[in-house]
């Protein structure tokens, strides 16, 4: 189990928490702070779980979703994590329901939400 | 040529230059009877020659005319002194004819004899009349109006004032005649008003403005609008200034309820990129603060999560002091001197969250670094936040919102400018007018833009827009340099 975890956020403090919290739990991470760098390292790397930030400066995060939903192999779990939207927003719902995303974190979460949804989406033979 | 026919052709141009006179004329004697009578007089009077020349003036004239001027000895008197009587008012009704009113002189001539000029001043007076009746009506007119409309010369001295100036100001028209009207305006506003008199002199442009009318009787002053319109004279001269003021206090009360709930509906738009941008620090303190509650965090490690919190703290806090700033600015109404590039910046920064939730780069280019003009910030604010977030939903794929200032002369003009959708010929000179709106039913009020249109002309500016359908819409506001 050393997939890196993707973590994608514009704001250099949040890809530091997020970052931090699952590099204590030993787990390699790399970031992105825009849509286009996210998409290029998830069509070159390959990642286990994604922490996707909804709003970034050149796209949008779903759109960032909706492109690594049809990466034909090694497809992570995206978790949408965001402050724009909320935890029954219709936008969530959707995108659950088409299976672009696997979850939704609202900002500001608390470190043990994150990991358990972190635990949540890994292969269980870990 | 015999004597005789020398002397016929005298009398025939003597008979001729006497009728072409256009005024009754009577030749008499001393004993009063008509020694010659121009055509005029005949006609007017109705009587032939052979029944006038040779009679005395009591057969010519009715007796009642005779005792009502005391003509006759009006005569003798002028025959005795030898000076002559001029302008003297005389009614006539010839049998069968309308009543004819008279200027008539006497005047002595040479030969022991008198001239009776008589001049028909019927339709003057009449018309002097209907001129009197006009007066009448246009000064009900001005009287009956609520506004203060009041006229002043040349120097700005006031020469009328009508009684809605009158119960407004608290001030009579007799306390009032003859004082310069600036003298009435607050002290700050006298130069400015002043100006505004000097202005009249020389142009034909009405002037519009605002300021406070002093009541001294009352106390304190009232906000009027005004219009000042240069009078002038048949020859296209200025001699005057006509100033019409209307009171501000209702329809400002109404405006500023109207700006309230605009302002509202502004910050709505705003709450998503808000909601987004205030969350994101809150969750990075979030999260360090937890790091925190851990055991054996390290020294520099402890250092690092507390200066995240601060400065995260500090971010969400400024994010929340522009947003109060701009709910609360429109309490402040009063002018003042306002530098519009720190309105435009502040303005900015109050969208940039929604803007960069939307992928639209903000582009803001000034050639000087102060611009200042007279006005109340909050409201300036409140116009370029609408046309910036007019702008922002013209762009739902992303785009460029560029501002650029420029100074002209004694204006300063603002150009907003997106890539968005556009604004479709037809609908370009109607994007001002209250309750027009592009948006869904429930989306806009279709308030903004005209509620801009009331402040910026407040502001003495202008507003403007251009635009082709699908390349983007240009807002142009142009106000007076301080």
């Amino acid at each position: 189990m050393n997939a890196p975890i993707l973590v994608v956020d514009d704001e250099p403090d949040m890809c530091w928490a997020i970052s931090h919290l699952i590099q204590s739990q030993g787990f390699n991470v790399v970031t992105a702070f825009n849509g286009a760098d996210a998409c290029f390292k998830l069509a070159n790397g390959d990642f286990s779980v994604v922490f996707l930030d909804a709003k970034l400066p050149d796209m949008d995060g779903l759109e960032v979703a909706r492109r690594a939903s049809t990466m034909a192999q090694g497809r992570p779990s995206v978790v949408l994590v965001s402050g724009y939207h909320y935890q029954d927003d219709p936008v969530v719902h959707d995108a659950i329901a088409e299976g672009i995303i696997c979850t939704f974190l609202a900002k500001p979460f608390t470190n043990e939400a994150l990991l358990k949804t972190l635990y949540s989406l890994l292969p269980t033979d870990r | 040529m015999g004597d005789n026919s020398l002397k016929k052709s005298f009398e025939v141009r003597y008979d001729m230059l006497l009728n072409a006179i256009p005024s009754s004329v009577l030749i008499i004697d001393r004993q009063l009877q008509v020694l010659s009578v121009n055509q005029n007089f005949l006609s007017k009077s109705l009587r032939s020659k052979e029944s006038t020349v040779g009679r005395l003036l009591a057969d010519v004239f009715p007796l009642v005319i005779l005792q009502s001027t005391g003509i006759e000895e009006s005569i003798r008197n002028v025959f005795n002194s030898g000076v002559a009587i001029k302008g003297q008012k005389m009614t006539y009704r010839a049998p069968g004819v309308p009543l004819r009113i008279y200027y008539y002189s006497i005047l002595p001539v040479p030969n022991d004899q008198i001239m009776l000029i008589m001049e028909d001043v019927t339709e003057q007076v009449r018309l002097s009349e209907e001129v009197r009746r006009v007066e009448r009506h246009l000064a009900s007119v001005v009287e009956s109006a609520s506004d203060i409309v009041l006229s002043t010369d040349i120097d700005g001295r006031i020469l009328t004032w009508n009684s809605a100036a009158e119960k407004q100001s608290g001030l009579t028209t007799q306390e009032v005649h003859g004082v310069f009207f600036y003298d009435l305006c607050d002290v700050n506003q006298k130069p400015a008003v002043r100006l505004i008199f000097q202005r009249m002199r020389a142009g034909n442009e009405p002037h519009t403005t605002e300021f406070h009318l002093l009541t001294p009787n009352k106390g304190g002053s009232i906000l009027i609008s005004w219009v000042f319109s240069p009078m002038l004279d048949d020859y296209g001269k200025t001699v005057g200034t006509v100033v019409v003021g209307r009171d501000l206090a209702e329809r400002r009360k109404l405006e500023l309820q109207l700006r309230q709930s605009q302002k509202l509906t502004a910050l709505g738009v705003m709450a998503g990129g808000i909601a987004h941008e205030i969350r994101n620090p809150l969750a990075v303190c979030s999260s360090s603060a937890q790091f925190l509650l851990e055991d054996n965090v390290s020294p520099e490690f402890h250092k690092e999560c507390a200066r995240k919190i601060q400065t995260n703290i500090q971010k969400a806090s400024a994010i929340i002091e522009n947003l109060l700033r701009f709910a609360r600015s429109s309490l402040d109404t009063d002018m003042g001197e306002v530098d519009l590039i720190t309105v435009l910046k502040e303005t900015i920064e109050l969208v940039t969250n929604q803007a960069k939730v939307q992928k639209i780069q903000i582009q803001l280019s000034v050639q000087k670094p102060v611009i200042l003009v007279t006005g109340v910030s909050g409201l300036l604010q409140q116009v370029f936040m609408n046309i910036f977030l007019n702008a922002i939903n013209a762009m739902p794929q992303g785009g460029v919102l560029s501002i650029t200032v420029n100074t002209i002369e004694d204006r300063v003009i603002v150009r907003v400018t997106d890539t968005g959708v556009g604004i479709p010929p037809g609908e370009l000179e109607k994007i001002f007018d209250p309750f027009h709106t592009s948006s869904p039913v429930g989306q806009g009020t279709g308030l903004g833009l005209s509620i801009c249109y009331s402040i910026i002309r407040q502001h003495l500016g202008s507003i403007q827009a251009e635009s082709r359908l699908g390349q983007g819409a240009t807002i142009v506001v142009t106000l007076p340099l301080l």
